[in-house]
Parts: structure tokens; sequence; C-alpha cells
């Protein structure tokens, strides 16, 4: 088993499923990247809101002002040519890496699984040599061609992959999912409108269906994909289970991201056909292939294997983090961020915030929206770190205005999967006072406490 | 290969052992949401809405705004106490036709940005009368949104005089009587174009977009219906009558910030407009809001339906209001306790209609993506 892995992680393979990865995530975030610009959402979510809600230790972290903006959404673009291409390709992955996960820092209101894939996946991308064949980089400069890369090159993908369905499916083994059939079956009738399975959508056992479906397929698609006897029909299930999902869903990119990278799992024959097939359409003059190999020093492949130890380890013990938190995971959500846990949750709330001069004891409602765009408002009321973000952000604006330590405290009314709303926050609890920490938060009320 | 998935099969078993123990859906075995046969008939809804709820408001508003723009005709060519009490009785109408008008500000009316020109207030009575006495009045002009609509009527027909006799002469032998008569005149002449530009607008195309946009996402019918039924509700729970009882402003009273401040028709306002959100929401006689959610098992937290409860909360919130008395703003400062009684019950059913339902129905309320599978 041990001398297995290590042949997977050393042995020279053929480096073309290196080389369509990059092309293949290349399009799909140029095509993203012009997505969200189209949809107005740089304006919606980076220049429009007054406060941003950073994620814990990056409040350093901030918004760049309307050219800023634009800018790091016009280099997103560019080095996202540049990666399909493989054009200077170290400096535009490493680019786009910094440049996409500095936009997602800037506010967690947009946070998705999937944007943290693609962070993930584009860090991953700049410690392989994606570039060192059929690219812009080899028509430059020839002598960079490579015919085959060390094993691992490759399968830190699939691995990245493998984990991001199993854990997506490991997060479904759960009573809400499993025996409600909780959200899918308030999201499935939600879609009866559609022409031929509307009707069906709206049955239970359809959603019973579905969720037994979805939970199977993430847990076993990643070792199906994996293993040459059921990759074919393995895949043909993934185009299927995405496409259903994007019909479905309002998920935006996520289903044709997924479509794309999986490729990856694909043998080195069927990707040297597709390279065959696109230097029929792009021919790139290169050199007779040598079957060079693409050999890292040792020092320096030493401390790439360092890094990717150190990131493997840390995706497999980030989703289980939530271990070390009382209470129902959905309701706190402590630890649930990261952890590929997706469309788990039918999560709605409403936030009162109330802020008290503590000498006069005169006390005011605040109007959420003076302060933050619906968006936030809706994000911000059901998360409690983003709950204790905003009283911060009353505190410091109300001490600004005069009052001297004033209190805020926060009246949250929350459903969870049709529980029906309930208090969510301790109202009682000065948040002005409290500090973000890695801890528990004592002020979330459990989840049980009213419904028995 | 076999090893890895004998290993995931067993870690996968392990797991649904483990969580199945952490029971987590208390009292909703039953599901939540769940419809049995065809699912709710939400392109009824839409036809209900349209035909019985939507376009009956826009054309009553526009009959309104006709009839108001006639008498403030009538009564700057010839002005005299009769015709004074008629352009007022007329626009009291046209106010109280505006409070079931106001929900639908979406598709035309979110376009046109009625409600803003419509019903901004408090209105700016400097620029007001600056406009009187240079004779300009620019409907463009971002100062003017609070010198405009309503509001501004309310000033000119109740508030620039102690009685009507008062008031008269100001349109008759004031210095300034020509101008502040074309002033009133652009006002309700405005009210009344816009009016119309909508009504067309729904009566035209724009029916069917609504009709054909069945969906549950933001963009839908029912989404945009949702949000701003939620929208325009926030605004009658914090601006009718929150922020002049002083509830966001460390308990400093505003009375002059309500609604129609100078006719005094505030609390008759208050109460219409909850009429026509409870219209919105119950589509009248026909399918509605309340029916879909009906159709759904979804419970409120005591566990009563959440359709039963919602209604409840409407009666609950009816009636407290109908605990107080115009003029509101006298109320504000007189009866402070009744005041915060009702505005707590209408908080209430802000999280009904803003978090319960759309949840309940698995309506989208924002924009932008969701997290995918």
């Amino acid at each position: 088993m041990f001398i297995s892995v290590k042949e997977k992680f050393t042995a020279q393979k053929h480096i073309a499923p290196l080389a369509v990865l990059r092309m293949a995530f290349g399009s799909i975030m140029l095509v993203s990247v012009v997505r969200f610009l189209l949809k107005g959402w740089v304006y919606a979510f980076y220049i429009k809101p007054k406060l941003h809600f950073t994620f814990y230790g990056f409040d350093w972290v901030k918004p760049l002002g309307v050219l800023g903006m634009y800018a790091m959404f016009a280099l997103l673009i560019l080095t996202s040519v540049l990666v399909t291409i493989g054009l200077f390709y170290r400096v535009a992955i490493t680019g786009f890496f910094l440049c996409f996960t500095y936009v997602e820092l800037i506010d967690k209101t947009t946070y998705l699984n999937h944007y943290y894939f693609i962070s993930v996946m584009a860090f991953l991308m700049i410690w392989v040599p994606a570039n060192r064949y059929y690219s812009a980089d080899v028509w430059r400069k020839p002598g960079l061609q490579v015919t085959t890369v060390p094993g691992w090159c490759i399968n830190i993908f699939k691995l990245q992959l493998i984990l991001v369905y199993f854990f997506a499916g490991v997060s479904k083994l759960n009573y809400d999912w499993l025996i409600a059939a909780m959200p899918l079956r308030i999201w499935l009738p939600a879609n009866n409108q559609l022409p031929v399975i509307g009707s069906l959508l709206t049955q239970v056992w359809v959603a019973h269906a579905f969720s037994w479906f979805g939970a199977i397929f993430d847990l076993f698609i990643g070792f199906l994909l994996l293993d040459t006897r059921t990759r074919k029909p393995a895949y043909f299930l993934v185009v299927l289970f995405h496409l259903f999902t994007a019909w479905f869903f309002k998920i935006g990119m996520f289903p044709y991201i997924m479509i794309f990278v999986t490729i990856v799992f694909f043998s080195e024959q069927t990707h040297l056909r597709v390279i065959t097939y696109l230097k029929k359409v792009i021919p790139i003059k290169s050199e007779q292939e040598l079957g060079r190999a693409y050999v890292l020093p040792p020092v320096k492949s030493g401390l790439i294997y360092s890094l990717l130890i150190i990131h493997f380890t840390i995706q497999l013990l980030l989703p289980f983090r939530y271990l070390l938190y009382p209470g129902k995971l959905y309701w706190t959500e402590e630890g649930y961020r990261f952890s590929w846990r997706v469309m788990l949750m039918e999560k709605g709330g409403t936030a009162f915030f109330h802020v008290k001069d503590p000498t006069t004891g005169h006390k005011t409602e605040i109007v959420n929206s003076q302060y933050l765009t619906r968006f936030q408002e809706t994000q911000m009321s059901t998360q409690p770190d983003m709950i204790l973000q905003f009283a911060h952000m009353l505190a410091k604006d109300y001490q600004q205005k005069g009052i001297d330590n004033p209190i805020v405290t926060a009246e949250s009314y929350v459903t969870l999967n049709g529980s029906g709303t309930r208090l969510y926050i301790d109202s009682t609890v000065n948040l002005a006072t409290q500090e973000e920490t890695f801890g528990h938060k004592k002020w979330i009320l459990p989840f049980h406490d009213k419904a028995q | 290969m076999r090893k890895l998935i004998y290993t995931a099969t067993i870690a996968v078993s392990a797991f649904v052992l483990i969580q199945s123990c952490s029971k987590s859906n208390p009292g909703n075995n039953n599901g939540n949401g769940g419809n049995t046969g065809g699912g709710f008939d939400r392109k009824g809804m839409l036809t209900n809405m349209s035909t019985n709820v939507i376009i009956p408001a826009y054309t009553a508003y526009q009959t309104a705004t006709t009839n108001l723009d006639a008498a403030v005709t009538a009564f700057t060519t010839a002005p005299d106490a009769a015709k004074l009490t008629a352009v007022q009785t007329a626009f009291k109408t046209a106010y109280l036709q505006w409070q079931s008008t106001s929900e639908f500000e979406f598709g035309p009316a979110g376009d046109a940005n009625l409600s803003a020109g419509v019903d901004t207030y408090p209105t700016n009575v400097t620029q007001i009368n600056s406009n009187i006495s240079a004779n300009t009045y620019n409907p463009d002009l971002l100062a003017n949104l609070s010198a405009k609509g309503l509001p501004a009527m309310d000033y000119l027909l109740f508030g620039i005089g102690a009685d009507n006799n008062a008031i008269l002469t100001q349109y008759t032998t004031d210095a300034t009587a020509g101008n502040r008569k074309t002033l009133l005149g652009k006002l309700s002449a405005e009210l009344k174009a816009n009016a119309a530009k909508i009504l067309t607008a729904w009566n035209g195309t724009y029916k069917n977009t609504f009709l054909n946009a069945t969906g549950t996402d933001v963009g839908s019918s029912a989404g945009q219906m949702v949000n701003e039924l939620v929208f325009d509700y926030e605004l009658l729970k914090n601006d009718e009558i929150g922020i002049p009882a002083g509830v966001q402003s460390m308990g400093t009273v505003f009375p002059e910030k309500v609604q129609a401040y100078y006719s005094k028709i505030s609390l008759q306002l208050l109460l219409a407009h909850l009429q026509g959100v409870q219209d919105v929401y119950t589509g009248k006689d026909g399918l509605g809001f309340d029916d879909y959610v009906a159709s759904t098992t979804a419970k409120y937290t005591d566990g009563t339906p959440l359709n039963d409860a919602i209604i409840k909360q409407f009666a609950t919130a009816k009636a407290k209001l109908q605990t107080l008395t115009d003029p509101l703003s006298d109320n504000i400062k007189t009866n402070p306790t009744a005041v915060t009684a009702a505005y707590t019950e209408l908080q209430k059913l802000t999280v009904m209609l803003k978090t319960d339902m759309p949840s309940a129905l698995g309506i989208l309320i924002t924009f932008g993506d969701n997290d995918g599978d």
C-alpha cells in the first residue's frame, strides 16, 4: 500500500492531463469572472456596501475602491487568459490565486464553498509545471517542453477532488438530510413550474430519493472516477448530476467548474486525444517530443512536498473541527465553513439590533438597511460571527456619535430547515463587549430549547 | 482500489451511526413545505394576483389621481371653500388608495421608482416654498424628491394655514398665490401621469411577463412580490410608526415625521396600508400566499400551522393599531405605551413575512449564487 502511494507520487507520468487541466481551469475561470462582472456584482458586493464582514484575522483586507476593484477583476481576466494559453504561467497562476483569494477575503457575505474550491485549486496549480506542454510558454521557449512529470503533479488534483466530494457526502449523513429529506423537501417543490418533471418534484418520495442519491453520489463518485473500469459511467454521472443541480438551483458556475476539472481523472491517452484535437484547431509549433522528464532539484521538491503534506493535512482535519464545538452545527455554524458543506440548510432570519446609552438608559432600534445591503443583512441574520461583527460596527458608530460604551444587543429570529423562527441570540447579552475568538460563543441560544 | 472503497464504506457507516444518533429536527418529522399532488399552482396565484389585486389597485389609484388632478384644476381655476374641500377629499381618497398600491414596487413601478416619487416624507417645506417663490419646479431634481408627491400636497392642502379659510387665502389673496396654484397643479399632474404610465404597462405587455415568471428565484414574480412586500411592510413599520415614535432615535419622538402629518389621517393610512399588505398576502378571495403557505406543512414555532399564525398576527397587529386614534402625531406624545405595544406586534409580523414565509416556500430573497453541490 505504502509503496504504491509512493509510486503514485514520484513515478513519471505523461504531462497531458496537466496541460488539459490548465486549459480547462483557466477557461472556466475566465467565464466565471466575466459572468461576475456582467451581473454587476463587483459593484453590488464590493463597491456599494459601506461596511464589510471580513474573516477573523483578515481585518486588514479592504476593498480597493471603484478603480481598484475593477482593476482587480481586469487582472483576474488577464491571468485567466494567460493560464488558459499557458503564457507566463507561474506568474499568471500565482497572480490569479492572490487576486481571487483577496477578493473572497473582503467580505464573508459572499462566501461560497465553490469560491473556496477555486482558491484551493489555484493554490495547488502554482506548484505544478502545467505550462510545459502545448502552451504559449513552450512555443516561446521550446526548451521548456517536457513529456512527463512526477505523478504527484497530477494526483494532487485527484486527491483534492476526492476530498471535496467525499466530505460533501459525509456532511449529508445526518438526520435532516437522510430522514427528513431537508432542505430538498422545501427546495424541490419550489421548482414545480419546470416542464416535464415539475409535478414530480412536489412528491415527498422524490425529495427522499434525491437526498439519498446525492449523498451516495458524493461519497463514492471520487473513487469511481479513480478506477479505470468505472470511470466512464462515473463521469457520465458527474455531468448528469451537475447539470441537474444547475437546472434546479441557483448555484452559478459550480456545476460547470466541476464538470470541467473532473476531466483530470481520465487517462493520459484520453488527454492526448484532447490535445491532438485541439492542435488541429490551434496548432502550436513545438519541438519534437524528446521524452524529457520534469525533474526538480531535491531542495525544491522537498519544499513542495512539505507544503503539500501541510496542505492536505489541513484539508483532512478542517472539516472535522466542528466536533470541538458544542451544540448543533447547522444552528451555531461554528466550524461550518471551509468544510464542503453544501446545500444542507434552508436557513433564514430576521435580526433586530438595539443600541442603548448606558448613562441615559435610552434605547434605539437599528435600521439594518442604513448600514448593510440586503444581501449582507440576509447573510448576517443567520450567522453568529457576522452578528457579532455587525454589533461591533454599531458600537463603533455610536461611540463616534458621542455615546460612551454603547450597549448593543441582538434580537434575531432564525428558522432552520423548516423549524419555524425562534430566538437565536441571547438578546440580553451586550455584544459590544464580546470578543470574536475561535472558542464557542456562549450567547448563541441552543436550538432545542423551545421546540419540545 | 478495492481497499479504498472498503475504507470509505466503513468510515461512512461509522458516520451514519454517530450522526443518526443526534436527531436534530424536533417536532418536524412530517417535514415541511412538502406538497402532495401536483404541488401549489403558482401560476394560478400570479393570475389571481394580477387580475384581482395588482391591476385593480393600479386602476383605482389611477382613477383617484385623475380625480385629484381634476379637483385641483377646478380649484386653481376658481378657488373657493367648497372646491378646497373637494380637493382635500380627493386627496385623502388618493392617499388611502396609494396604501394598497405601494406594495408592488417591481416591474413597471420598480423601473419608474414610483414609490419614491409618490410618497417620500417628511416633506421638505423649505424646498416647496422656494419652488413657489421662484415659480420653478423641476421634477427630475433630486432635491425635489422630498418636495413632491402626496406629502407635498398634504402640506399645500392642509398645512399652510390654521384652518381652511386661512389656507384659501394662500390661493387667493396671498402674494404668491399664483405660483402656489401652479405648483399644486404640476404636482397633481405628475402623480396622475405616473399612475397612468404604470397602469398602461400592466395592461400592456408586462402582465404576461409577470404571469410567465413562474419560478421562485429572485427575478421570478413570486420572488419579487415577496421581496417588495417585505420591503414595503418594513416602511410601514419603520416610517409610519417606528421613526415618529422614537423607536430609532434613542426615545426622542418625532411626531412631525408621521405620514400625512398635516391632514392628520396617519392612523387611517396605517390601517389601510396593513390591509393592503394583508390583501397581497391573501390574494383577496383567490389564490394567494396564504394558500401557498397552507399547501405546505410549515409550522410556526408554537406548533400552529404557519398560515394560521400569520393571519392571526395580522389581526393582532390591527387590533393594537385600532386602540390608537388620529392624529397619530398627538397619540405618540400622549399614549406612548399603546404606540409601543402596536409597534411590537408589527415587529412580530415582520419576522413572519420576512423569514418564516419565504423559508417555508423556498423563495429566494437575495440575488447572488447559492452554494452548489
